[in-house]
């Protein structure tokens, strides 16, 4: 009886609690909490900028180029189907995978939203920070927003823009409406002018966050690929702002910025020292526990074997045959970025490592085809691959976390773990691909010819792939740097970086053009089709002309 | 209506608590409530000859069989039985009649046990007798043709004439079978009789379980419940549950398990009983029975009765078996030797490793034995009764290092007061329990890896490779193991209040914790291939904690006004509080292997942050206040109306509280006069019923934007910090998922009561389906949340019979049947917010990255297969596929949208048995019984994966199917899911045959002794080329899915002895 007179206060009450989750209304109560807020994002990042292992952003920008594939091989790859209709610009309008790289980006736009709302709406002093603090991360997210848009209308041009996050159910009346793709562009320029001055200078506390530097960037991009997005070029725009990075007026995360004196500085795993990093995804497998995402794509099922670390991948993303060829001999991006021929364990160099399909227990050889050598065969399609198939990714580094060896010319020498093993960061932007567009621009404004300027940037920049003595029969001069040659440089220079698909729209050849097993598709493929399920959701979004 | 229910419970709490003044005032009323309780054991076999006068039928209610007929209520028989109720007529001329005699006898049951308590009259004449205790009657008759009729609950009439007296009588009695119309059923916070329910009920007890080493209580019924569904996909594994789904698929995310409620518990676990403490098993299949448990009871109730102590001698009572098992069913994939002499002859090109191991067998248990003992104690008083049992089991699964250790000790207690007017009942149960779960899997890496790969190296030491994992090696080098411990305690006090008034109040605590270790050698290949630690071992230990509170308070009300109107009603209030907690660590990076899980921090990763460790809580509240109202006018017209108001602490703000009313009817027309002439109908019971039922199985906090961890980043000062941000969208509005369904049923029993069953029709709808939606981007957040959008509908008829074919005294012969057939729809995924037009489920797996084989359109029936056509090979071996316009084209040319009006995809097949339909035959003959059960699945498909996978000749690196090089020789192209891998499913199986011999002794220390041989999975009839299809799911959203990596099946024989003393 007492039981029920004891209960009786607690008869109806229903009250949900939260122990190991943390209800929105009570966060933002110290300066710790409005950080892990304000840099929710970039973690976020790391799933569609980065080639994660997701469809994100980076694969749609890359696997419907001319440069990287994801056959079938033997197995694995077939995937649906999804990869060839990449690869062919036959996309439907209800891939799965397209509205997947919508959902992941639109969702890190949102976690921009939810804390600039979060900041706008609290006081400082609830918040624990100063009024400073509070204008420059709000500042810093809004950057950090208009990447996101950047990107979205890179992919999907013509979008709708939201700024705020429902507190409650939201009437169907009033969703976001689709935004023409020229108010998409004028809308992240006016973010980014309003504020970039208000965010700080990328310095070491800034790295891997949106800075002033970034900032430049983002203007930088938006202003070389104007005249493809809106039809209006803006060149001059394009060479102010390039300007601003390289006169270091943005910042450096390790002091002034400037051009790496080589070229593994930048993706290697100190690649947080690099001078020239602009912007990057950061990670740091000891501290973080977080690893970087490329290895799921670009690693072969027995990859580790091969640099020491303990990471195999997919076997998914190739080099398209005949790329490799387009570096010459002397070029050294050829050997450090790539991986091709037999491979032998680091552990041990006088082991091979061993297939594991088609060459199951035999050496393994990365050959610059894709087609199905074991039987012999000479038919090279998207459904042909084998495990070996395509030239590999070895741009990037994981370092290697046992000790092992390797050459050093017709040297072998040992070498001790990483201690930095894993702790490479994605780069988004970088210096170099700032002087790339300024030097496009310099050209496009000069009718498509170089001018000493713009020669002096590409050849700043390419020289680092070569020794002194090899140098000077491959640099370029006026005569010897067009348009072509500078989208073929491009290619060599920023391949894996996720930007080929924007070249070739910019330089006219996305859709008209041929490789490999690619034929030429129509011009509406510039542009990826709204995602069915995001037009059946929302009756204000448009579909994209020509779906 | 809220106001009402809180009105209503207020007065409850009120009577509740003046009762003790009540009953203090109510001495003299006899109402025996308590009663049914001894009269639920069906069983004859164990009580039959320790029958006690005073657990007789209880008879307040009028009882349909009462031996002396009529209406009027019986006292209770005294224990030693006159010799003869004086007749008035008798009396009237007493001794003068020459025609005078007495007639003495003895009845017995079908064991020839002497049967206590049995009715006797004299047909047309007043008079009668009741057998005592060694079931000898004498009764005086007045004519030697006079017929005397024998009545006994649970046991068929019988009328014979009472002869000259010359020679005492035997008669003998048989049990009136599976559906004896005054059995008890259980129906949730009472019970009533089979005869007054008015909702879809099934009824299962002792005497029909299964008797074979059940693995769980719903093993006991499989095939004795029309259209509960059972599937094992784990086969035989000892750790493995099983899947029950009861009338098709109701929902999509939420909870789709049944509600258990053992002993009074909401929510009991059924890991606590054993196969010897169940009594009896009551299934509420529809809504307007089910509707007295609201917000659970969409997937169904199932109320498990256990044992409980009878008033007399003491009994014990031991049973044990001994189980092995055997492979009966390993797919055909190339042997060692078959697969190096392809090798040689050129005909396959793969690598010889050189090993001549049977790299499956390695994993199998040979030596397997798996026992089980029982020792269960029971007696009592008539004011005190108990029982305790106390089981043991090792079951060991057909695989190394799967097995599990445990005991059960259950005590029940019952204990009456203030001269019966209080009863009080606890029961106490706890299981411990030893799993090993190291093993049981691993099945299809050995299975399809080269079969020259070797186990060990020619120095001894474990054969290890970086692209595969030794699986023999790991049970060898590693560990894993739960150590767990359940308990449950219930306490429930009956006070009888007034005439027809009893309160009850029912508490229940449930506790199930668990500490899991697991660890891996440093010489382990887990470790050796580490990246971050190779050679450092690795270990984990953690604890989980769940602790589920009732309290459930009820008013029960009885009455009968004018004899002719019954009145059963109850009402109450119910508060269910349960709370989760855990936490587990790991570590690598040790120098030896001196402390296996035991020392966690020895470890390097610990110092270098790369140790995990995690912990977590959550809980939730559900309260409901519920009656519910029977209503019987002359026993023939029968009505029940029920209401429950609830609320969940995880529904949205603004809809906390819901109301789940039913109302069902019943007619037993058997009863009318117009029906007495029809002879072959016995009985005959129409039904029709509705009711509303609920689903809050879902997750905590999924109304409101939670915050969530987002992995780690940089801050300022350099110290990587974890992040977060929104991991749920708002939904203020989230409530239950609302289950509507009519059922229209019928009982009866024909032809001489040879005939029994039971036929239903139902069709159920549920209405604001919960699943993650996809929500509009911007601008949502996240790209799902969690609604209440859809509609989910099943339709079908059920059907149960037994036939009683052969009964004589040496012989009988019965037979049971179980008859199912389902169509079940999304109906729609749509509102006015949330548009979705299809959903996918059942994902194939493998390589390939094939998706999900099955795509339920709005408005379609769940599990329909949806791919391409396939339309041959060409030259090459290359796939052809049939686009929509019937053209054969190759993969690429495909047109893989979900848009009907675009895809080249077609419906190619469905993965949801048609019918469901079982078969048991009962034999006994003489001392000897024979039971045989045979179920099965009719008219549907499965993807035969392991073909897909392993049957393609063109992929290199694994071992093949022995098909691929006939059967599929011709593929030269990579995988693809189409119509060429879906099977027929069809299978019949003789599931389990038992042979079983009693003995009779002569000594009473021995009450029975039965010894049993059983054989189970025996044969199995089917078409379908790939593992056991008992294995693969046929309930749920993605069904017809074979598993790659099937645990074995398995053949299993049995030797059981069941010993009373």
């Amino acid at each position: 009886m007492f039981l029920l007179v004891g209960l009786g206060f607690s008869c109806t009450k229903l009250d949900e609690n939260a122990y190991d989750q943390i209800p929105a209304d009570v966060f933002y109560t110290n300066k710790n909490e409005v950080l892990s807020a304000v840099l929710r994002p970039y973690t976020h990042a790391n799933a569609w900028v980065t080639p994660s292992g997701q469809n994100g952003w980076w694969r749609m920008a890359e696997l419907s180029a001319d440069q990287l594939a994801w056959p079938t091989k033997g197995p694995h790859g077939e995937d649906g189907g999804q990869w060839k209709r990449l690869h062919y610009h036959s996309w439907n309008v209800d891939e799965d995978g397209y509205n997947n790289a919508w959902n992941l980006m639109y969702w890190g736009m949102g976690l921009c939203n939810s804390p600039i709302q979060n900041l706008e709406n609290r006081s400082i002093s609830e918040m624990g920070i100063t009024q400073a603090e509070k204008d420059s991360y709000i500042a810093e997210l809004k950057l950090l927003r208009a990447f996101h848009y950047l990107k979205l209308m890179d992919l999907f041009g013509n979008i709708p823009i939201s700024l705020t996050v429902p507190t409650g159910s939201v009437p169907t009346s009033e969703y976001p409406a689709t935004s023409s793709r020229k108010e998409v562009f004028d809308f992240i320029e006016k973010e980014i002018r309003e504020n970039i001055e208000k965010t700080p200078k990328l310095s070491r506390e800034m790295l891997g966050r949106m800075s002033q530097a970034g900032g430049y960037a983002m203007l930088v991009e938006l202003y070389l690929n104007a005249e493809a997005w809106t039809g209006t070029p803006r060149w001059d725009d394009c060479i102010a702002a390039a300007d601003k990075l390289i006169t270091n007026q943005g910042g450096g995360q390790n002091g002034a910025m400037a051009l790496d004196n080589d070229i593994l500085s930048q993706f290697n795993t100190t690649n947080d020292l690099s001078k020239e990093v602009i912007f990057s995804v950061a990670y740091d497998y000891k501290r973080a526990n977080f690893e970087p995402g490329f290895a799921a794509d670009f690693f072969h099922f027995a990859q580790k074997d091969i640099y020491g670390g303990g990471r195999n991948g997919n076997d998914g993303v190739v080099v398209i045959p005949n790329v490799y060829n387009k570096y010459d001999n002397d070029d050294q991006r050829k050997k450090q970025w790539l991986l091709i021929g037999p491979q032998f364990k680091f552990a041990n160099l006088k082991e091979p490592v061993l297939g594991t399909v088609e060459y199951a227990g035999k050496p393994l050889v990365f050959v610059d085809n894709i087609q199905k050598n074991s039987k012999n065969s000479t038919v090279s399609t998207m459904s042909e691959g084998e495990e070996n198939s395509g030239v590999r990714f070895n741009k990037y580094r994981l370092g290697n976390s046992i000790a092992g060896f390797a050459l050093n010319g017709t040297d072998t020498v040992r070498v001790q773990p990483d201690p930095n093993y894993n702790n490479t960061d994605w780069n988004i932007y970088r210096l170099t691909w700032i002087y790339f567009a300024k030097a496009e621009a310099i050209m496009r404004k000069n009718g498509g010819v170089a001018t000493t300027e713009a020669v002096t940037l590409i050849n700043d920049v390419k020289k680092r792939a070569y020794t002194a003595a090899a140098w000077p029969s491959h640099a370029y001069t006026t005569a010897t740097l067009t348009l072509d040659e500078l989208l073929a440089e491009r290619g060599r220079e920023f391949i894996f970086e996720g930007f080929r698909r924007d070249d070739l729209i910019r330089f006219g050849k996305f859709t008209t053009t041929e490789w490999w097993d690619h034929s030429p598709s129509s011009a509406f493929r510039s542009l990826y089709p709204i995602p069915q399920r995001q037009l059946d959701l929302n009756s204000k979004l448009k579909q994209n002309p020509g779906y | 209506m809220k106001n009402i229910l809180l009105r209503i419970s207020g007065f409850l709490c009120l009577v509740l608590l003046s009762s003790p003044q009540l009953f203090a005032k109510i001495k003299s009323e006899k109402i025996n409530f308590n009663r049914y309780y001894f009269q639920q054991d069906t069983t004859k076999k164990q009580d039959t000859t320790k029958k006690v006068p005073v657990a007789k039928p209880a008879d307040t209610v009028k009882a349909p069989v009462n031996p002396l007929g009529g209406a009027r209520p019986v006292t209770t028989p005294a224990p030693v039985p006159t010799t003869g109720t004086p007749a008035p007529s008798a009396t009237a001329a007493p001794a003068a009649s020459a025609g005078q005699k007495t007639i003495t006898g003895t009845v017995v049951d079908e064991k020839k046990i002497g049967l206590p308590g049995v009715g006797i009259k004299i047909q047309g004449k007043t008079g009668g007798s009741v057998t005592q205790e060694n079931g000898k009657f004498s009764i005086n008759v007045t004519s030697p043709t006079d017929v005397l009729v024998f009545s006994y609950i649970g046991y068929q009439s019988k009328s014979l004439p009472a002869g000259n007296g010359a020679t005492p009588l035997t008669v003998s009695l048989v049990p009136s079978g599976a559906q004896n119309l005054s059995d008890v059923v259980v129906v949730g916070y009472g019970t009533l009789k089979t005869k007054e329910v008015t909702s879809s009920v099934a009824h299962v007890d002792t005497a029909q379980f299964r008797q074979s080493g059940a693995r769980n209580p719903l093993d006991l019924v499989q095939g004795k419940v029309a259209g509960l569904n059972l599937t094992r996909t784990s086969g035989s594994n000892p750790n493995s549950g099983v899947n029950v789904q009861l009338r098709g698929a109701v929902t999509v995310t939420g909870s789709s398990s049944p509600l258990f409620v053992i002993d009074g518990i909401p929510g009991g676990n059924p890991d606590l009983l054993q196969q010897d403490d169940i009594l009896s098993v009551d299934v509420l299949k529809d809504g307007s029975g089910a509707a007295i448990y609201g917000t659970s009871a969409n997937a169904g109730v199932i109320l498990i009765t256990t044992k409980k102590g009878k008033p007399g001698a003491p009994q014990f009572n031991y049973s044990t078996y001994f189980r092995k098992e055997y492979i009966q069913n390993r797919l055909d994939f190339l042997t060692t030797d078959e697969f190096r002499q392809k090798i040689t002859s050129g005909a396959l090109d793969a690598q010889d490793y050189g090993g001549n191991d049977d790299l499956y067998g390695s994993l199998v248990n040979k030596d397997n034995l798996s026992q089980n003992h029982n020792l269960s104690l029971s007696g009592g008083t008539n004011n005190t009764n108990y029982r305790a049992s106390l089981n043991y089991r090792d079951l060991q699964g057909i695989g190394l290092e799967n097995g599990r250790k445990e005991y059960t000790v259950r005590l029940n207690v019952n204990q009456k007061g203030f001269n019966d007017k209080l009863n009080i009942q606890m029961n106490l149960a706890s299981n411990f329990n030893n799993a090993n779960t190291l093993g049981g899997s691993g099945w299809e890496e050995e299975l399809v890896k080269n079969p020259t790969k070797r186990i060990y190296n020619e120095n001894g030491t474990f054969y290890f490779d970086n692209q595969s994992t030794n699986q023999y090696a790991r049970l060898q080098q590693e560990r894993s193991k739960r150590q767990q411990q359940t308990s449950s305690a219930d306490i429930k006090a009956d006070i009888d209040l007034a005439k027809g008034l009893k309160g009850s109040v029912f508490g229940s605590v449930q506790r199930d914790s668990y500490t899991d270790g697991a660890w891996a050698s440093i010489f382990s290949e887990r470790s050796v291939e580490d990246a971050d630690y190779p050679g450092g071992g690795y270990a984990s230990k953690g604890n989980f904690l769940s602790q589920a509170f009732a309290f459930e308070p009820t008013l029960q009300y009885n009455t009968i006004i004018k004899e002719k109107h019954s009145i059963s009603a109850v009402a109450g209030y119910s508060y269910r509080y349960n709370v989760e907690e855990g936490q587990s660590a790991s570590n690598r990076g040790f120098i030896n292997d001196q402390f296996h899980e035991d020392n966690l921090t020895t470890g390097i990763a610990l110092t270098d942050g790369r140790a995990t460790a995690t912990s977590f809580k959550n809980d939730n509240t559900l309260i409901a206040f519920f009656g519910r109202i029977n209503y019987a006018f002359d026993n023939k017209y029968l009505l029940q109306l029920i209401l429950r108001h609830e609320g969940s602490s995880r529904f949205g703000i603004n809809n906390k509280w819901g109301d789940f009313p039913a109302v069902s009817a019943g007619w037993n027309i058997s009863d009318e006069n117009f029906m007495k002439n029809i002879k072959w109908v016995n009985y005959l019971k129409l039904r029709v019923g509705y009711g509303v039922t609920g689903n809050s199985g879902f997750s905590n906090n999924a109304s409101r934007v939670v915050l969530g961890g987002g992995g780690r980043y940089i801050y300022p000062d350099g110290a990587y910090r974890e992040t977060y941000g929104p991991t749920t969208n708002v939904n203020p509005d989230l409530k239950w998922e609302t289950k509507r369904e009519l059922n229209i049923g019928a009982d009866f029993t024909l032809f001489n009561s040879k005939l029994k069953g039971a036929v239903d029709v139902f069709d159920r709808t549920t209405k604001d389906l919960l699943d993650q939606y996809t929500t509009p981007q911007p601008p949502y957040v996240l790209a799902n949340i969690y609604a209440n959008v859809g509609t989910i509908s099943s339709k079908g008829i059920e059907l149960a019979l037994s036939y009683e074919a052969i009964k004589t005294k040496d012989l009988t012969f019965s037979m049971d049947f179980t008859g199912s057939t389902l169509s079940n729809k999304l109906v729609s995924y749509s509102n006015d917010i949330f548009d979705v037009k299809y959903k996918t489920f059942g994902g194939i797996g493998g390589s390939g990255a094939l998706g999900d084989a099955i795509t339920t359109y709005e408005g379609a029936p769940l599990g329909e297969f949806w791919g391409k056509r396939f339309a041959g090979f060409d030259a090459a071996g290359k796939w052809l596929f049939y686009n929509r316009n019937g053209v054969a084209v190759h993969n690429d040319q495909i047109n893989y949208s979900k848009d009907p009006n675009l895809t080249d995809l077609a419906r190619i097949g469905n993965a949801i048995p048609k019918y469901y339909a079982s078969f048991t035959a009962n034999l006994a003959y003489k001392n000897w019984d024979f039971r045989m059960f045979v179920r099965g699945k009719f008219d549907y498909q499965i993807l035969n994966t392991t073909a897909l996978s392993y049957g393609n000749p063109s992929i290199k690196g694994s071992n093949y199917l022995r098909s691929a090089f006939d059967k599929y020789s011709q593929i030269n192209d990579t995988y693809q899911y189409s119509d060429y891998y879906l099977e027929d499913g069809t299978n019949l199986k003789i599931d389990e045959i038992t042979i079983g011999y009693s003995f009779k002794f002569k000594t009473k220390l021995i009450r029975n002794l039965r010894v049993y041989a059983t054989g189970q999975n025996l044969v199995t009839l089917t078409g379908y080329t790939g593992n056991d299809p008992d294995f693969v799911l046929d309930s749920g959203l993605g069904p017809g899915v074979d598993n790659r990596n099937a645990y074995p099946s398995t053949r299993s024989f049995l030797f059981g002895l069941n010993l009373g003393f």
